[in-house]
């Protein structure tokens, strides 16, 4: 230590160390600490905003097939609610023919069951018809003891039964 | 009142002086301070580096506020000056080292940085002849260099009063203090202890009705009987007693408050200065 300086006075070597440190602070916190912070905060906040971004997207994309599995839902539902009703009248259809054919079977069946049951009728009619013809002739061979002849006999026949035959219905 | 001390002198020139030593002990503490505090950085950040982030950004912000956000890169020159202003001003605290801007040569050079950084900003922006133009009108001359003289010389003044103010009062309170204990001495042993015993008192009653103002006068009664009685039986020559506390709080004042705000008065000129010699892209163009 050699004394003092005065209180206001330049010294340009103050200056030039003043000037020296000013410029190395400078670049050792813009090294060391400006720029990586600046960087480590642009980054996170970088990266805040690309999760955001993330987040968004996947929401849209949730909200996407959210609404594709509702519209197949209410597809779906439309169209087992026209299969169910499609089933529906199809088996009331089904059901309709079933009965009418039914119907036209039963009367069938009863129509010839009638026709069947006249002829029979008719049939045995006829036997007895003819049954009785032998008879009354036999009868009448045996009770006039002569022959007449066969179409006096056949006339007679037919009379009579047609007598019968009137006294019947 | 002195200037700083000479270290080294060569051929007349006084190459190192103490502002030289304190200016290099600032630059050491704030790279030091830097490095530590920018390294080991993580995405989930610990308690320091929310603190640093939280520092980065305001003074990020403060720079994009002031200059515009295109001068956004200017930040860390801006955060040097300050700090180095800041910390310049608060080292002269120690008591060992001078504050380095109580050296005009200090301040002056910053403000002279501040100036060419202006200039070139001006040629690098609107081009050398646009420079030159300003100079039409002289006064501009005078404006430039009127520029770095009052920015350098109002943080210069600032400071450099804060210290003489404050050895100033110090001489003052040694010189008071002088003479009230001289005054006690004087009188005699009976006034040491009345002077003791109030204060006893006054610290009692402090004590008991729990008030600070009671407490404090106790112990400055009490302090003062103890230095006279020091002083009566000669141990030693005189007691400065009232250098005792009223420095540190006008110390917070002048040393704290106003290197403080010396600091941003000087890097917030410099960010004006240098912002409008930088406009945005889009005024440039018309």
């Amino acid at each position: 230590m050699t004394g003092f300086e005065q209180i206001i006075g330049i010294n340009p070597w103050t200056a030039l160390w003043t000037f020296c440190n000013m410029i190395i602070t400078f670049l050792i916190l813009k090294k060391f600490l400006f720029k990586p912070v600046k960087k480590m905060i642009d980054d996170r906040q970088k990266e805040i905003d690309d999760m955001y971004s993330d987040a968004e997207h996947s929401k849209a994309e949730a909200a996407k097939l959210q609404a594709d599995y509702e519209a197949h839902l209410s597809s779906a539902r439309a169209e087992r609610d026209e299969i169910m009703a499609d089933a529906v009248s199809r088996a009331r259809k089904r059901e309709q023919e079933i009965i009418a054919d039914a119907k036209k079977d039963a009367a069938a069946i009863m129509t010839k069951a009638e026709a069947d049951i006249a002829q029979e009728r008719r049939k045995a009619l006829n036997e007895v018809k003819n049954e009785i013809t032998s008879i009354s002739v036999s009868i009448a061979e045996t009770v006039v003891e002569r022959e007449i002849s066969e179409a006096d006999h056949e006339r007679l026949v037919m009379d009579f039964i047609g007598k019968l035959g009137e006294s019947d219905d | 009142m002195n200037g700083p001390k000479i270290y080294l002198q060569i051929n007349g020139m006084n190459v190192i002086t103490q502002t030289a030593v304190s200016s290099f002990v600032v630059m050491v503490l704030l790279c030091a301070a830097g490095i530590i505090l920018g390294r080991n950085l993580k995405k989930r950040p610990g308690r320091m580096q929310v603190i640093t982030e939280k520092g980065v950004t305001m003074i990020y912000s403060l720079v994009e506020e002031t200059m515009g956000r295109h001068n956004a890169y200017w930040t860390p020159y801006i955060a040097a000056l300050f700090l180095s202003s800041l910390g310049g001003s608060l080292i002269g605290m120690t008591g060992i080292l001078r504050s380095t801007t109580s050296d005009i040569s200090t301040t002056l050079t910053w403000a002279l940085m501040t100036s060419f950084l202006v200039w070139g900003c001006t040629i690098k922006n609107s081009g050398f002849k646009t420079f030159l133009k300003g100079y039409i009108n002289p006064m501009n001359i005078i404006s430039d260099i009127a520029q770095p003289v009052s920015m350098g010389f109002r943080h210069f003044g600032n400071i450099m009063g804060g210290s003489v103010l404050t050895s100033l009062l110090y001489s003052a309170l040694a010189a008071g203090s002088a003479m009230i204990l001289g005054l006690i001495r004087s009188s005699g042993i009976a006034v040491i202890i009345v002077i003791a015993v109030l204060g006893g008192v006054a610290f009692f009653f402090g004590m008991r009705k729990k008030k600070l103002s009671l407490k404090i006068l106790g112990i400055a009664l009490a302090l003062i009987a103890v230095s006279a009685a020091l002083e009566y039986f000669g141990v030693f020559e005189s007691v400065p007693i009232l250098q005792l506390g009223l420095p540190g709080v006008l110390s917070l004042y002048f040393d704290v408050f106003s290197g403080g705000v010396q600091a941003l008065v000087f890097s917030l000129l410099t960010m004006v200065y240098v912002g409008m010699a930088c406009p945005p892209r889009e005024e440039k163009k018309q």
